[in-house]
């Protein structure tokens, strides 16, 4: 169909082919017709699933999380503070031996991160088989 | 359809949703519960629902069940008018569906129906980009700007109860912008829809959660101008764009009015 052949063409829009399943909690737990007549089955934890859709929390923990979130923030007018001429001289300099003792931890971690990167592809070629198990999670 | 007597002896009957009388299925679906059961309409005069067998004693609402309830009422609303019943609809048997829900609402579902005909919801979630609004918010707002500047580099335990200030601040500012950005995106969208509702997101980035029913005709001015109201907010919002679905946000109102 039309749609399907639009989907992923605009980079900033999330078109899925199909809902997840969080759209559909969203949409057919809470909406959709109720008729008076039903006869009651056992409903797999639908009332919690329901109830954790509905709510919103304003609590300490999400203020103290802003809090954090805007101290976090480095602003323009902090960032692009006018650079005086002894700015400029000192990032001229040749790295001093701070700079360079930065540099060489960084090496360091480098190094590291592709040791493990090794350990990792040993692993895997080791053979444990057990990746791709999250690819199935969706019935379709 | 329903196997053999013994199953609607022992068994109940799950209702999707109610559509034409004249509504054919999508073939490769599959009814909720285990196994999958094989979809049915129960036919009154112009309308039917759309059933399967289930076990009166199985348990439904399995992530399988909820996806299977969705897909096959959203590939339905692609060809043909559908009014989505409730995730968890179940009636005694098929004589029950007939009696209890078809045959005193007939007249109410098809005029629904025909409200309906040609028409399906589109869905629009909008979530703020995190570190663009707040960073608006610290710029917008002196009281915030302030006591974010005075909170640099203190302690956390000692500054407790101004962070939770702080925080609080935030939370009532990005309130502010989310009124203004919904309303703003609502009414934009509502150029392509015959009728719009929608409701704040459940969640602390979210701006807004829309439906929008939408005529065929409508449906790829709708995609492109979504397409372009998303490249135009994506420093500050990302959107999703759902549908064709069944119109699970318009059924009650279609059935008061008619």
């Amino acid at each position: 169909m039309g749609t399907a052949a639009l989907t992923q063409r605009n980079p900033y829009l999330e078109r899925p082919p199909s809902s997840s399943l969080a759209d559909v909690v969203d949409l057919i737990l809470d909406k959709g017709l109720v008729i008076d007549a039903y006869v009651r089955v056992s409903l797999l934890g639908i009332e919690l699933l329901t109830i954790d859709a509905r709510i919103v929390i304003a609590s300490v923990d999400t203020y103290l999380r802003f809090a954090e979130a805007v101290g976090r923030l480095s602003l323009d007018q902090e960032r692009s503070q006018p650079r005086t001429l002894p700015d400029l001289m000192e990032d001229m300099k040749p790295p001093g031996k701070t700079a360079r003792k930065a540099l060489h931890a960084g090496k360091e971690a480098v190094e590291k991160v592709e040791e493990g990167a090794h350990k990792v592809e040993q692993r895997v070629r080791g053979g444990g088989g057990n990746g791709g198990e999250n690819g199935k999670a969706e019935d379709s | 359809m329903i196997p053999g007597t013994a199953a609607t002896l022992t068994g109940a009957t799950y209702v999707y949703g109610v559509v034409p009388a004249r509504t054919v299925l999508p073939a490769d679906a599959s009814g909720v519960g285990e196994p999958g059961a094989d979809l049915g309409l129960v036919r009154h005069g112009p309308v039917a629902a759309v059933v399967s067998a289930v076990s009166a004693d199985g348990a439904l609402g399995s992530r399988r069940d909820l996806l299977r309830h969705s897909r096959l009422l959203d590939a339905i609303a692609r060809t043909t008018a559908v009014l989505p019943l409730r995730f968890g609809a179940v009636l005694a048997d098929r004589r029950a569906v007939v009696d209890e829900l078809l045959a005193p609402r007939q007249a109410r579902f098809a005029a629904a129906l025909a409200a309906l005909e040609g028409r399906a919801q589109f869905t629009v979630k909008a979530r703020y980009v995190e570190e663009t609004v707040l960073r608006e918010v610290v710029e917008q707002e002196p009281l915030i700007a302030e006591l974010r500047e005075r909170l640099r580099g203190r302690p956390a335990e000692a500054t407790w109860y101004e962070r939770i200030q702080l925080g609080e601040l935030v939370a009532g500012a990005l309130a502010r912008r989310r009124e203004a950005d919904s309303a703003a995106l609502v009414g934009e969208l509502g150029r392509w829809a015959s009728s719009v509702t929608w409701r704040p997101a459940a969640t602390e980035d979210g701006v807004v959660d829309a439906a929008l029913l939408v005529e065929r005709a409508a449906w790829p001015g709708l995609e492109h101008g979504v397409e372009s109201i998303a490249a135009r907010q994506a420093r500050r919002m990302r959107l999703r764009l759902l549908g064709p679905l069944a119109p699970y946000d318009f059924s009650n109102e279609l059935m008061e009015e008619n």
